[in-house]
């Protein structure tokens, strides 16, 4: 698409100052606006509600991050979400200590995915859009060819506890978050394999010719992705408390949402974690607003839809770039 | 402002279009295959079920074949297929008198609410994937502020448009092949239509070269939601209400016609006629299996393997990213 030339003077002070406080100005804006219309937003048993509500669209976030810095972009994940709760119920243990199994089972079939995602995408050139579209119909036509439409089985109890209760007094959720959030960032922003997959997202032309393997870097964010869909997927269910077919239906494009609000560009190689992270803040918060001020349900849609463009295009102005697809 | 160059056939002169040849070749497999499943398939009133039962898709993914040429994507359609659908049933009612006027101006508001997308994507630079997933999300949510269930009425006449028959031939059907031998006339005779494969292939050089690049990307955004809205319509006619739910499966629906029928995600390669080819092949697929009594569910992992075997055949190693 034809993006209107840039405004972008590099080494304005004022200018990266405002970029860089941009997001977390919007964020506390938005939470004082929140507590300015009903003061108990800013309770610690509301932040706590919100929290444990916005934890697995958090840990998604952190995954489809990956897979946008290196071009790309997972629209497989909310279905993979749905598709790991349904493996989860069909252990039907009641034991909790089947979570580490169903965990790992879990993991690494959505390892399997986004390896299948990856493989696509870089050994069969098929467009991101369209692999992850593809396996998110087929995930979705498994799921309800496995459970004829309703999902049986049962959870362990402990689900329940990993989805919705505290350890000293800290959601338990948020904690898992925060782990991987920190494992992640690290591996993103202070490894050498964070830094290649920088370099292969800004141009994987120039990564090729430096001697990265770009077409491992590239699975490898793929695989990361739908890794945290499944355990975004299974704190989900934890937090919902039954398993239903569709299980974070609208996680694809809210994930994406989110990030592109914090900033990462979907033309690659630009963003963090931690701004990705705030833009899920940000929706989350706004959500919260729609509900505090009483609006519909629906009201959420429709502020969505703004947020979406208004912020994605006073970022593109910011970053200097949309994307040729 | 004539684009000589860029009007060439894309797989060489006299060459064959693999994607074109892919997609018929499985179409006539899946036909040929038809007679063996069931005596009924190989009807004349089976083949017309199954046209009439294409319309909606062929609306929606002729739409979207024109913006994906241009290099975009538009993941409003389901949203304005909705959209269309609820406003007219909503605001016809019993009220027949307002029935034309209502047609018009649904197709009209469809088409200017493709048009800004396109404007809103041009002038904020944001790639049309982002606007068109907030438009859509706007639009739905003032859908659903409007309605939570099937709401209004539209006269019992305009049941013709989804139900009738003209020489035994569905009408919507009849207006789709037509809607698609009109765009497919327009993208190969006029410069407008030769300056959206212009854009496609590069901006950059279709600017240089004189077209107006933005108003080429407005007018396909434009034509996306005027066939959404289109597709809105037979819904109404076909069900004689605005059903606030009915578009949802229509914006993935509308993807796999069109990179099946080989046009390239990206822009530039491809066109309405394998479109029109893939969207036969998903209809005929599913009246087949149907018949098979293959679920529903099964359908959709062969709809998303169809997606990646015909992409992964189409793909040329020299195109990457």
């Amino acid at each position: 698409m034809s993006a209107r030339s840039a405004v972008l003077p590099s080494g304005s002070d004022v200018r990266s100052f405002a970029a860089r406080f941009a997001l977390p100005a919007t964020l506390a804006g938005l939470v004082l606006l929140a507590t300015a219309l009903q003061p108990a937003f800013l309770s610690v048993q509301n932040l706590q509600d919100i929290l444990t509500q916005a934890a697995p669209l958090g840990i998604v976030v952190l995954g489809q991050t990956f897979v946008i810095l290196v071009r790309g972009l997972d629209l497989s994940v909310a279905s993979l979400m749905a598709t790991v709760a349904v493996i989860a119920t069909a252990f039907d243990a009641t034991s909790d200590a089947a979570i580490p199994v169903i965990f790992l089972v879990c993991i690494a079939f959505g390892a399997l995915v986004g390896l299948a995602n990856g493989l696509l995408v870089t050994k069969r050139n098929v467009s991101p859009f369209l692999a992850t579209l593809a396996m998110m119909i087929v995930l979705q036509g498994l799921r309800f060819y496995y459970t004829q439409g309703a999902p049986a089985g049962s959870l362990p109890a402990g689900f329940r506890y990993l989805g919705t209760g505290q350890f000293l007094g800290i959601p338990v959720n948020i904690i898992a978050f925060a782990i991987l959030f920190a494992g992640l960032a690290f591996l993103l922003h202070r490894s050498p394999v964070g830094r290649r997959i920088y370099i292969v997202g800004g141009n994987p032309f120039a990564a090729e010719l430096v001697g990265i393997r770009s077409d491992r870097i590239t699975i490898l964010c793929y695989v990361v992705c739908s890794a945290m869909a499944a355990v975004g997927g299974l704190f989900l269910v934890g937090f919902v408390g039954t398993v239903d077919i569709w299980v974070g239906r609208g996680y694809e494009l809210d994930s994406i949402v989110a990030a592109v609000i914090g900033g990462v560009a979907l033309s690659g190689g630009r963003g963090t974690l931690a701004g990705a992270v705030t833009g899920a803040m940000i929706l989350v918060v706004l959500f919260n607003i729609v509900i505090i001020l009483g609006l519909p349900v629906q009201a959420q849609l429709v502020i969505k839809g703004i947020v979406i463009v208004a912020a994605a295009a006073l970022i593109v102005r910011r970053n200097g770039a949309g994307r040729q697809h | 402002m004539a684009v000589p160059a860029l009007n060439l056939p894309r797989h060489g002169a006299g060459g064959v279009d693999p994607p074109k040849l892919v997609v018929a070749a499985l179409l006539l497999l899946v036909i040929v295959a038809g007679f063996f499943v069931s005596e009924r398939f190989g009807t004349f009133r089976n083949f017309m079920n199954v046209l009439e039962q294409s319309a909606a898709l062929g609306f929606v993914s002729l739409g979207l074949t024109l913006v994906v040429l241009v290099g975009g994507i538009d993941l409003s359609i389901g949203a304005v297929v909705t959209g269309a659908a609820v406003l007219l049933a909503g605001t016809v009612g019993a009220n027949e008198a307002l029935m034309v006027p209502m047609l018009v101006g649904v197709l009209a508001a469809g088409a200017a609410f493709g048009a800004l997308n396109g404007l809103v994507s041009i002038r904020t630079g944001v790639d049309p994937l982002v606007v068109t997933i907030g438009s859509a999300a706007l639009l739905t949510g003032f859908v659903l502020l409007y309605t939570l269930r099937p709401t209004g009425a539209v006269p019992i006449w305009f049941e013709a448009f989804a139900y009738g028959r003209l020489f035994g031939v569905p009408v919507a059907g009849l207006v789709m092949l037509l809607s698609f031998l009109a765009v497919g006339l327009f993208l190969h005779y006029t410069p407008l239509g030769r300056a959206v494969y212009a854009v496609g292939g590069s901006a950059e050089a279709a600017r240089l070269a004189g077209i107006r690049v933005d108003r080429t990307i407005i007018a396909v955004f434009a034509a996306s939601g005027f066939f959404a809205s289109l597709a809105g319509l037979y819904f109404a006619s076909r069900t004689g209400i605005g059903d606030p739910r009915v578009g949802d499966p229509m914006t993935l629906a509308a993807i796999t016609p069109v990179v099946v029928g080989g046009t390239v995600l990206g822009g530039g390669r491809g066109g309405v006629v394998g479109t029109l080819l893939g969207v036969l092949l998903i209809s005929f697929l599913n009246n087949i299996l149907n018949y098979m009594n293959v679920s529903t569910f099964l359908q959709w992992v062969i709809q998303g393997s169809i997606i990646i075997l015909a992409v992964s055949l189409y793909v040329k190693r020299s195109n990457r990213l």
